[in-house]
C-alpha cells in the first residue's frame, strides 16, 4: 500500500518502530495514545524509564491515556534542514503536557498558521511517516462559543 | 571536593577556524603540544591523560587511542570522559583528584571537536546526528533536529516563567560580542548592537543565529599537577569542585529544563572557602544566549527574574559588576564546549586577557552544563 507523504519531514526520518517505544507505535498504527505507566503505583512514566520513581517497581505497563493536553513550551523552526525537511514554511514544535501526566515533544499534525501560545490546550492525533503513525498536536480552536446543534 | 595543592600549569590552544580542515584527533595533539610547551614538560613528564570528544558516534571520535597517538608512553591514568557538555569541566576535577591522591603526577586534560565538514554546515552535522531510536528517534521523527528547537522550547519556557523579553536574549549576545572583541581567539569579533542582532535570522524562534554559539574545528588542552617543580606560567589554583546531575522528571506540573543545579556551585564554593561575591569573573557555558540567563539564576548569582535586568543593564559585560564569559563565551568566542568557559578562566587568572582583562581578577568560577542542562559541573579556579 503506498502511503501518504508527511506534511513535514522526509520519510528517512520515519523513527524505528522496535525496541523499547515499540508499545507507542503499536498503539499510534490504531489511531490510540498509549504511554508507560508504573504497573504498581500507577505513576506515569517517561518513555525510556524502566524503574518507578516512585515505589522503584520495575512493571512498565503501556495503556491508552487521554489524547488531551496543554503547551508547556513551543518554538516555530524556521531552520529547514536540507534534505529532511520538506515543507516550505516553518514550522511548529512544542512541548506538550497531556492530561495524563507525561510530556511529549511532538510537531503538529498539519502545517500551522499560528503556534499556539505556552498553556493553551491541544489534542493529540498522528502523522504518517514513512508508513509509521508518529503523535503529533493538534490546537484545540478558543471558541468560546459552543457549536450550534447539528 | 577541597583540591588544595592541585593547579592548571599549562594551556594549549590550536587556531579555532570556522572552516572544513583538520580532523580532531590532529586538533587534539596539537592542543596537547602546545599545553605541554606552556608548561615546560616533555611527554615523559606526564603520566595522566583525560580526554573529552564531542558527543554522539562519529567515526572522527577522539578516544584513548590518542594516548598512542600524541606521543606519550606508559601512563598511569588514562579516560575517555563523556557527561556530555559537563565532561571538560569535570575532567579536571578528575585529574586534580588524581594528582592529589598521588594517582598521577601531571594528567593532561584534551578536547577536540571539527563538526564543521567539506559538505554541509555545522548545523546540518549536528541535525543528521540522533539516529531513528528511543526518544531521540521520535523527536527527531517530530522535526527535533540539531540541539536548537530543544533549546528553544527551553528558551520559550524561560521568557515565559521569568517574564521576560527577546531583549534579554539580545543583551547576552551583545554582551558576549563586546567581551570577544578584545579576545584574539574569538571568531566573531565585528562590533554587535541590537540592531545587528534583530537582523539576524530567526533559527527556532526565539532564537535567532546570534543567539547560538559559533562551532569551531579547534582544541584545547591543559595539564593539571599538584607538583609544586611543575610549570613555568602563573599557576591556577583548582580550588574546589562540584557536580550535580538532576533527575528532573518531564511530567505534568514539573519544569523540563530548570532547576537542581544549583548544589554544583554551592558544593565549589564550599569547597574552595569562597563565597558568591568573592567571584571576580564568571564563565558560564553558553551555547545559546538563554542558558548564560538561566545559569546565572540557577547558579545563584542574581535572584530569580533579574538575569534578563542584569544582562540589559550592561551587568555581565565590560565594566559590569558581573563580567561574564569574558572572552565572549561560546556565542562569540568559539563553541569548544566547556573548554570555553575554563580556557577564558585560566587567561583572566593569569592576567592574560590583555584588552579584555578584568583588573584584579583573582577568583573564578567556571560552570559546564551538559545535556538538556541535565548535568553541571562547577570549579572554583584561583590566581596562585
Amino acid at each position: 500500500m503506498p502511503t501518504r507523504a508527511d506534511w513535514l519531514l522526509s520519510e528517512e526520518l520515519a523513527p524505528s518502530t522496535g525496541g523499547q517505544l515499540a508499545p507507542l507505535y503499536a498503539a499510534a498504527a490504531q489511531g490510540r495514545l498509549a504511554l508507560p505507566f508504573c504497573g504498581r503505583c500507577g505513576l506515569p512514566l517517561e518513555l525510556e524509564q524502566q524503574v518507578c520513581d516512585g515505589c522503584e517497581d520495575r512493571r512498565v505497563v503501556w495503556r491508552a491515556t487521554a489524547a488531551r493536553g496543554a503547551v508547556h513550551a513551543v518554538t516555530v523552526v524556521h531552520r529547514p534542514e536540507p534534505g529532511l525537511v520538506l515543507a516550505a514554511e516553518p514550522y511548529v514544535v512544542a512541548d506538550v503536557e497531556l492530561d495524563g501526566g507525561h510530556r511529549l515533544v511532538l510537531t503538529s499534525v498539519r502545517p500551522l498558521a499560528h503556534p499556539p501560545a505556552i498553556g493553551d490546550p491541544v489534542a493529540i492525533a498522528f502523522r504518517q511517516l514513512g508508513g509509521v503513525a508518529v503523535p503529533a498536536f493538534d490546537p484545540i480552536p478558543p471558541d468560546p462559543h459552543p457549536e450550534a446543534p447539528r | 571536593m577541597t583540591r588544595r595543592g592541585a593547579a592548571v600549569v599549562g594551556l594549549g590552544l590550536t587556531e579555532m577556524s570556522v572552516r572544513p580542515g583538520g580532523e580532531a584527533t590532529q586538533l587534539a595533539v596539537a592542543a596537547v603540544c602546545a599545553a605541554l610547551a606552556d608548561a615546560g614538560l616533555a611527554r615523559a613528564d606526564v603520566d595522566g591523560l583525560l580526554v573529552g570528544s564531542s558527543q554522539g558516534v562519529r567515526p572522527d571520535r577522539v578516544g584513548v587511542a590518542l594516548a598512542r597517538q600524541a606521543g606519550f608512553g606508559d601512563l598511569r591514568v588514562l579516560e575517555h570522559v563523556e557527561i556530555k557538555g559537563a565532561t571538560t569541566v569535570a575532567m579536571v576535577e578528575h585529574a586534580a583528584r588524581a594528582v592529589c591522591a598521588g594517582a598521577a603526577r601531571a594528567v593532561v586534560c584534551v578536547f577536540a571537536d571539527a563538526p564543521l565538514r567539506e559538505r554541509g554546515t555545522a548545523g546540518s552535522t549536528y541535525a543528521r546526528s540522533g539516529g531513528n531510536t528511543g526518544v531521540r528517534g521520535l523527536e527527531r521523527a517530530c522535526g527535533v533536529l540539531g540541539t536548537v528547537p530543544t533549546y528553544a522550547l527551553l528558551a520559550a519556557r524561560w521568557l515565559h516563567v521569568t517574564g521576560g523579553t527577546p531583549d534579554d536574549l539580545c543583551a547576552v549576545a551583545v554582551s558576549a560580542r563586546a567581551w570577544a572583541m578584545d579576545n584574539p581567539a574569538a571568531v566573531q569579533r565585528a562590533p554587535l548592537d541590537a540592531e545587528a542582532y534583530r537582523a539576524s535570522p530567526v533559527i527556532a524562534a526565539p532564537l535567532r543565529r546570534l543567539d547560538c554559539a559559533r562551532p569551531v574545528n579547534g582544541a584545547a588542552a591543559v595539564v593539571v599537577t599538584a607538583d609544586p617543580g611543575i610549570g613555568l606560567a602563573r599557576r591556577v589554583q583548582v580550588l574546589g569542585s562540584g557536580s550535580v546531575h538532576p533527575v528532573r522528571r518531564r511530567r505534568a506540573g514539573a519544569e523540563s529544563w530548570f532547576g537542581g543545579g544549583r548544589r554544583a556551585v554551592e558544593d565549589a564554593l564550599v569547597s574552595a572557602g569562597v563565597r558568591h561575591c568573592d567571584v571576580d569573573v564568571l564563565e558560564l557555558y553558553d551555547p545559546f544566549t538563554v542558558v548564560t540567563l538561566h545559569l546565572l539564576e540557577e547558579y545563584g548569582f542574581c535572584q530569580p527574574g533579574h538575569a534578563g535586568p542584569l544582562a540589559r543593564e550592561g551587568g555581565i559585560g565590560p565594566a559590569g559588576r558581573l563580567p561574564t564569559n569574558t572572552g565572549g563565551g561560546q556565542l562569540s568566542g568559539f563553541y569548544l564546549q566547556g573548554m570555553t568557559p575554563l580556557v577564558e578562566a585560566v587567561v583572566q587568572l593569569r592576567e592574560e586577557g590583555a584588552g579584555r582583562q578584568v583588573p584584579g581578577a583573582r577568583t573564578a568560577l567556571v560552570g559546564g552544563i551538559g545535556g538538556r542542562v541535565d548535568h553541571h559541573a562547577c570549579l572554583v579556579l584561583a590566581a596562585a
